[in-house]
């Protein structure tokens, strides 16, 4: 009798309305995300590797094992916040709340840097400011007679400013969209009431926003302590190390035990300041709740500030979008970075390999190595976008009809785990579980097949996020409806939700595809030379001296991402209220 | 009960034979092995030079019809990657080209990631000390070089302990010892030869050293000295070359490199030279050596490229060695004439590394190196 009521209750258990759905997504969840992250934990605890612990914390060798890299990465996290702050902030100000002329073309401007891959930037910087600390070629702005002094070539000062120029964008939205929902009866009650311009910024229009400004910099800080390209670029040739490039320096010596440490310390800081973030945020939310049918506040009037601050901010954009660009294409193409715009050639697209140059490399065309990653990168952006798309349609629906209990609760948060885990991290706890055979499963090291499973994960979040807005958009009515008629799961799934919000899904699938086509932080680790990708391949490129292949292959990468992300803006038709009138 | 008795003899017969199947491919001339190493059509080739891709051009116009895909990995990163590789269970790789031997010897022959494999074509022209227990190709270096063009009374200094010296600062050049192994390999020599350190400290400064905290030898205070000295790493030993070499500086920095990319002088605008008369030492020679990885799947094609490596019968090596017949590496082959412009071999004044003594303390240098960075 027992056995009968347990077989009912489990019976019972597996009926309920999307149950096993529910299994299945935390089982894929589990062993995604949960299982890499618990296994580089279990790995450093085994007992001839817990060493590694006392090794970085608390050895001779601690200060610059660990110590010295956490401060210079706590120190970029938290400029990059601050700089993205200001500037970010400053933009979505003049487009939400000022008369600037070319408001939208700031606005669009403003949107941009996200889309060129950091390491774009940093390679981009090297060819202005690079000069003869480490030999090899001096960049374009030596070659014009200056004099670049090491603090402006490498280390921290251009690793802020690269990381900065990139990560601004991402406050400008947060912040413009926050902006745009500023209360204007406030503002005009103030201004009737006689406050002045200082005072109802900081009594109103601060508090108003201060949720986004927190997000947008806590975003932004997690960025600056994660990214791995532009330190490693900029900084690792004047010794300055991040906790990301002491976690590739030691998985690329083999002192992986080690190095796993420092990535799941990584993981712990990332994560805590993104909390932090949170918390602050929740415990202001009142504020944001303020609502009414308020119209447009009067523009403030910038009076003869107007042109300035015009040329300011498109002086910015232009800095941190075209500027990049303009540098790693024309590098392309020049022999020399020094002199940049004289004697070009194809050869670096499409030469054949001869000895005068870089060691016999051949042009991108002929370069098989570079074809394959070629090949490889376009194929892993798409098998990730399908995949995480699926995926993220799957949890996100799963997680809409059944909104209670455990299994939900820990099928979301592990969804979203992956935005706390740096890339560099990810990848290593990929190595420590998919390195080895696990039980009769052959590993997956080196393969196409883990380079896909490690990067929709790592994107998963995102893909959900698209999956929630596409099932929210489409109506339950029609939804209960099939029902009634006897529909299936996935019948329903494809024959009324994916058909009708098949613009939001291709534009998320699309953005998915970019992420993962620009990245260097996840798969650098992952690398191996028979399963090339071209954010790889460049690097490797790049710090071995070859810099006009490793700006070429950028150039690729840079026109797949840019027409890519514009297609997708274009499909989503994303809303921008702060541009309304 | 009499099928149990087959299969255990089946098995025992396999056993048997899988060696000597092996040794039976081992002992083939080149001739033997190009049928089935056409039949494979492919060889993969992991090699810690660049110059991979010059054999990769002379070995598919001497055997066409096999693909030799050349990949230029480091030595350290091939370890790194052969050691996942194998726990994985994937096998990439064929033949494996390498320095590091120290490690390679421990890590990847002692873990039965790589095989031995001599040409019985060249076996009697190259001396037993590097035949065994991997055979090694030819001998590499790691020595201070200095740049010709602005020096060209010979080097600027005729002591290493002179690059801890305020005229240096900032201006020593090399590849970071954490990235390369050869690197380390030169800075764990360092250590080794202390006794000859401590000499050479008081040629340069006419007095005893004195250690500071910290450094157990004369070794490791000059290694400690020299990156306080504001040492300039760099990511590859061509970002040192060009440091050092390039023409038309009136200051050129020194820093440590391979004597053979001398070859790449002309080619590249380089007046790079060895410091061979600096006390006590210019720096480290030591083998390149060669193997076939465990389980290859390419088994013929993989011998064929390291007898193609090791050189023809000609006095120069012919297309094979080609891109080692250069001033500054020296053949393991008798019979190859040393290359006229180097320094001969017997007045090279670089210090041979002893793999196995390497090993014992390498790691411990490793670790000494990462406080100081």
């Amino acid at each position: 009798m027992a056995d009968f009521a347990i077989g009912r209750s489990g019976r019972r258990f597996f009926a309920a309305p999307g149950r096993p759905l529910m299994l299945i997504v935390l089982v894929i969840a589990v062993v995604l995300i949960a299982a890499p992250l618990f296994k580089i934990t279990l790995v450093t605890l085994a007992p001839d590797t817990i060493k590694a612990w006392g090794d970085v914390l608390w050895s001779r060798l601690s200060p610059n094992l660990f110590y010295k890299p956490l401060t210079n990465t706590l120190t970029i996290g938290a400029s990059v916040a601050g700089g993205c702050v200001l500037i970010g902030g400053f933009l979505a100000w003049l487009v939400v709340m000022t008369d600037v002329p070319f408001r939208r073309t700031i606005a669009v401007l403003s949107t941009l840097p996200f889309m060129i891959p950091s390491f774009a930037a940093a390679l981009a910087w090297g060819v202005l400011f690079r000069n003869d600390r480490i030999g090899g070629q001096v960049g374009f702005l030596e070659g014009l007679g200056f004099d670049i002094p090491n603090w402006l070539a490498w280390g921290m000062v251009p690793s802020l400013i690269v990381l900065i120029t990139h990560y601004y964008s991402l406050t400008f939205t947060v912040i413009a969209a926050a902006l745009a929902t500023v209360n204007s009866d406030l503002v005009e009650a103030a201004q009737m009431a006689g406050a002045k311009r200082r005072k109802i910024f900081f009594g109103i229009i601060l508090p108003v926003t201060l949720p986004a400004v927190i997000a947008g910099g806590s975003l932004s800080f997690a960025g600056g302590v994660s990214n791995f390209a532009v330190p490693a670029l900029l900084g690792l040739p004047v010794r300055m190390q991040t906790l990301s490039t002491r976690i590739y320096g030691m998985m690329e010596v083999g002192q992986t035990a080690r190095g796993y440490v420092i990535a799941i310390l990584l993981v712990l800081i990332s994560a805590f300041f993104l909390w932090l973030g949170n918390r602050l945020i929740t415990g202001r939310r009142s504020y944001a709740t303020i609502t009414g049918k308020g119209g447009r506040a009067k523009r403030f009037d910038l009076g003869g500030l107007r042109w300035p601050l015009c040329a300011l901010a498109i002086g910015v954009s232009v800095f941190s979008t075209i500027v990049p660009v303009l540098v790693l294409i024309a590098s392309s193409f020049a022999p020399s970075s020094a002199a940049l715009f004289s004697n070009w050639t194809l050869h670096y697209w499409m030469g054949e390999s001869t000895p005068a140059i870089a060691q016999g490399l051949a042009g991108i065309a002929y370069n098989p190595d570079i074809l394959s990653a070629i090949v490889i990168t376009i194929g892993l952006g798409l098998c990730v976008a399908a995949c995480g798309t699926v995926l993220g349609l799957l949890v996100s629906y799963s997680l809409v009809r059944a909104k209670r209990g455990v299994v939900p609760t820990v099928v979301s948060q592990l969804c979203f785990l992956p935005l706390f885990v740096p890339g560099i991290a990810f990848g290593a706890a990929y190595i420590a579980l998919y390195g080895a055979p696990i039980g009769p499963f052959p590993a997956l090291y080196g393969t196409f097949g883990l380079l896909v499973l490690a990067a929709t994960a790592f994107l998963i979040p995102f893909a959900v996020q698209t999956g929630r807005a596409v099932i929210q958009q489409v109506s339950g009515d029609l939804e209960e409806s099939a029902k009634l008629t006897g529909a299936g799961f996935l019948r329903r799934l494809t024959a009324i939700t994916v058909p009708l919000s098949i613009r939001g899904l291709t534009a998320g699938a699309l953005l998915v595809f970019v992420k993962i086509v620009r990245d260097l932080s996840l798969v650098v680790l992952l690398f191996t030379p028979t399963m090339p990708v071209l954010s790889v391949v460049a690097f490797r490129y790049a710090s071995e001296g070859f810099a006009q292949f490793a700006n070429a292959i950028t150039v690729v990468i840079l026109t797949i991402s840019i027409t890519v992300s514009l297609l997708a803006n274009k499909l989503q038709a994303k809303s921008q209220p702060w541009l309304k009138n | 009960m009499k099928r149990l008795f087959q299969a255990a003899a089946f098995l025992a017969a396999g056993t048997l034979v899988l060696p000597a199947q092996a040794d039976d491919m081992n002992m083939k001339s080149p001739e033997e092995l190009l049928a089935g190493a056409k039949a494979e059509g492919q060889v993969v080739v992991y090699s810690f030079t660049s110059r991979i891709k010059k054999v990769e051009a002379a070995f598919e116009e001497a055997y066409p019809g096999i693909d030799l895909v050349g990949y230029d990995i480091s030595s350290t990163e091939q370890i790194t990657r052969l050691q996942a590789e194998h726990q994985a269970g994937v096998v990439n790789a064929d033949v494996i080209y390498i320095s590091d031997a120290p490690v390679v010897y421990d890590k990847l022959l002692g873990a039965g990631i790589v095989t031995p494999y001599v040409p019985p074509r060249v076996a009697d022209r190259v001396p037993a000390a590097f035949k065994a227990p991997l055979l090694a190709q030819r001998l590499s270096t790691k020595v201070l070089m200095y740049n010709e063009e602005a020096n060209p009374n010979g080097p600027p200094i005729d002591n290493l302990w002179a690059l801890t010296t305020d005229a240096w600062k900032g201006r020593v050049v090399m590849v970071d010892p954490l990235q390369r192994g050869d690197y380390l390999d030169l800075m764990t020599e360092i250590v080794l030869q202390s006794d000859a350190m401590a000499e050479a400290y008081e040629a340069q400064f006419g007095k005893k050293i004195a250690l500071s905290s910290g450094a157990r030898n004369a070794g490791e205070q000059f290694i400690a000295d020299l990156f306080a000295n504001d040492l300039i790493l760099v990511g590859s030993t061509d970002d040192v070359n060009a440091a050092v070499g390039k023409l038309g500086q009136s200051n050129p920095p020194l820093g440590f490199t391979s004597y053979s990319d001398r070859r790449d002088n002309a080619e590249e605008g380089w007046a790079l030279q060895l410091a061979n008369s600096v006390q006590p030492s210019p720096g480290i020679v030591f083998p390149a050596v060669i193997g076939i990885a465990e389980g290859a799947k390419n088994p013929a094609a993989a011998r064929l490229v390291i007898d193609f490596l090791m050189g023809d019968e000609s006095a120069t090596g012919g297309a094979g060695f080609k891109p080692f017949y250069v001033p500054g590496d020296y053949a393991t082959r008798t019979d190859i004439t040393p290359h006229p412009d180097a320094v001969p071999l017997s007045e090279f004044a670089a210090w041979r590394v002893d793999p196995a003594k390497t090993a014992e303390i390498r790691a411990d240098i490793a670790d000494l190196v990462l406080t100081l960075q």
